[in-house]
């Protein structure tokens, strides 16, 4: 760990970095380097005291996750597929000896700052024997709603089952193509570069269960054929319904807990002594995936009907019956039948650790979709809150061209726009919320947006709220 | 057009046809060149190992189950004299190369033991 002014000034550095800034633009294509951070959105940049749990949603974590996406993948190789043309100089300072240096300095300390809480939270259930984590594993994909088929190896799969949870929760918004777009968002972050941290894993040598994790690579880069590889078939899906299919195009519009989750993976495969938490972890999700995605397909086509392309959730809601047996049989059995009571604590701990980071995922993403549906609602409700400020506020002038970003508060703001009209940008599809003068708005902790005006020039003042109050 | 193949099958028991890959398989005794590929993904049927009832072959990459009857149903034509056989593959592009190698094959070898399959 660095000293606290050290750390401070590392990251400062980092951020500081001509492609971590903000451009006037919402969507990013053609960069996947460019990342605007958002730092100034922390009052103080203090990363020493790792976040809690109930932290989770705070501008620090934001701010974190957005910082360790950038380390993670400054070690894969990221190419613009229409050229590089004008990102030349933005690819040679994300890769240059400089940015390396000072992420190689702040990641440690970043990491203990957001993977602590993990640690904290998860109950490592008394799991010892190979027997014992058979029946763990299989009581908890039972109870996730993913219980073994007849077979007892392989992940039950019901097409037709009615759809619950956040994807119900999409096809019950007012703006479900919004939701859903965000939903697919929120995934493209991890499957636009599919599998990059498991190829962090490859190397080496570690008997049958390295073949194995080979086998669903190769299934994952769909056996060197460009068209079939996974991240090809997201874009075709991206594609089917209007959204854009670059890296990170959307990459101010993922959510906190969307940068913790995939970051939890590249994090375990950095450091290779996570590798028994990351089998476990992929054993754990491959097997939940094929329900999620035949879940998932049902939820698209019920709110974009035949115009979407389905074709990656189908893959994958057959595939990861393979892999979800694979996984299970070859990779978190076999570790145990090979290294016994020594790794299958951290096998069952990688388990716990997605459990917990699923379960705080799911919670973000419906009170986003939930918020972003009812900013009408919200506007009332910030009307009627506006003489409930707890402090003066600050006040901020915004014109059309100025640095387009997204923030995360850590308690309730009201944002109250005393000249000029303001778009609020809470879904990622380009569907703001018009805010005019003496528009309040209630922007509840931890929900991510981003403020642009919609006039020559505007003026928002952003208070306090403490909603406790009687 | 079709492309005919002579092969020593003391030395070669693979033959690569552009992108397409075939070996020879023994069933009851018989040589035959079938297709090595899973009709699941088109994982290398050539390394997959006979069920204990010998009557199916477990693909390597997701354990699917190939019928040996399947798999000799995609046998092309091949004539044998002594060691020599000679093979007619159907639709090949002109361009397409052809080349004769030896490899691994674990198709042919017993089947597995009812305990060597969840190894």
């Amino acid at each position: 760990m660095i000293v606290t002014a050290s750390l401070t000034e590392a990251i400062e550095a980092y951020c500081g970095q001509r492609i971590f800034q903000a451009g006037p633009r919402l969507y990013i294509d053609g960069n996947p380097y460019h990342r605007p951070i958002g730092l100034a959105q922390l009052d103080r940049p203090d990363f020493t005291a790792p976040a809690t749990e109930a932290q989770f949603l705070d501008p620090r974590q934001l701010v974190a996750g957005r910082i360790l996406c950038s380390a993670y993948e400054s070690d894969m190789i990221l190419l613009p597929p229409n050229g590089l043309s004008s990102a030349k100089d933005d690819f040679d300072l994300f890769y240059s000896d400089e940015v390396r240096r000072l992420r190689d300095l702040i990641r440690p300390d970043l990491e203990r700052f957001a993977f602590s809480f993990l640690a904290d939270s998860v109950r490592v259930p008394p799991v010892r024997t190979l027997d014992e984590l058979q029946a763990y594993f299989m009581a908890e994909v039972s109870a996730a709603g993913s219980p073994a088929d007849d077979s007892g190896n392989n992940p039950l799969v019901d097409g037709l089952a009615p759809v619950k949870g956040s994807m119900r929760a999409i096809t019950e918004c007012r703006y479900a193509e919004e939701a859903a777009g965000l939903h697919l968002i929120q995934l493209a972050l991890d499957a636009l570069t599919e599998a990059s941290a498991m190829a962090r894993n490859l190397g080496g040598s570690y008997g049958v269960e390295q073949s194995e994790l080979f086998k669903i690579f190769i299934d994952e880069f769909g056996y060197g054929v460009y068209s079939a590889k996974h991240s090809t078939i997201f874009r075709g899906m991206l594609a089917s319904i209007g959204l854009r299919t670059d890296v990170h195009a959307y990459w101010s519009f993922y959510l906190t807990s969307s940068l913790v989750g995939t970051n939890y993976f590249n994090y375990l495969t950095e450091d290779h002594r996570g590798m028994f938490r990351y089998m476990a972890a992929v054993t754990y999700l491959e097997w939940l995936f094929a329900q999620g995605f035949a879940d998932t397909g049902i939820m698209l086509r019920a709110v974009f009907g035949d115009r979407v392309d389905t074709k990656y959730c189908d893959e994958h809601a057959h595939i990861d019956i393979h892999h979800g047996r694979m996984t299970y049989e070859k990779l978190l059995l076999g570790f145990a039948r090979t290294h016994g009571e020594s790794v299958i604590p951290d096998l069952v701990r990688g388990i716990e650790e997605t459990k917990l980071l699923l379960r705080l995922g799911d919670a973000d993403f419906v009170a986003q979709i939930r918020w972003a549906d009812t900013l009408a609602e919200h506007t009332t409700l910030g009307a009627a809150l506006a003489t409930a400020a707890a402090d003066e506020g600050v006040a901020a002038t915004l014109r059309p061209d100025d640095p387009f970003w997204t923030r995360v508060y850590d308690t309730d703001r009201l944002v109250a726009v005393t000249a000029g009209e303001v778009d609020v940008h809470a879904w990622a599809t380009p569907r703001p919320h018009r805010l005019g003068r003496g528009d309040t708005l209630l922007v509840p902790r931890g929900r991510l947006h981003g403020l642009k005006a919609a006039s020559s020039s505007a003026t928002v003042r952003v208070s306090t709220v403490d909603r406790s109050e009687p | 057009m079709d492309r005919v193949v002579t092969m020593d099958l003391r030395q070669h028991n693979t033959v690569l046809v552009g992108h397409d890959r075939f070996f020879v398989f023994r069933a009851d005794n018989q040589l035959q060149l079938v297709r090595d590929s899973c009709p699941h993904r088109g994982g290398p049927l050539s390394l997959a190992r006979l069920t204990p009832d010998g009557r199916r072959l477990s693909c390597p990459w997701h354990g699917t189950r190939v019928g040996v009857a399947a798999l000799r149903r995609t046998a092309v034509p091949m004539v044998r004299s002594g060691d020599q056989a000679t093979v007619v593959l159907s639709a090949v592009a002109a361009d397409a190369p052809v080349s004769v190698i030896r490899r691994r094959i674990l198709a042919n070898l017993p089947p597995e033991r009812q305990c060597d399959t969840t190894a």
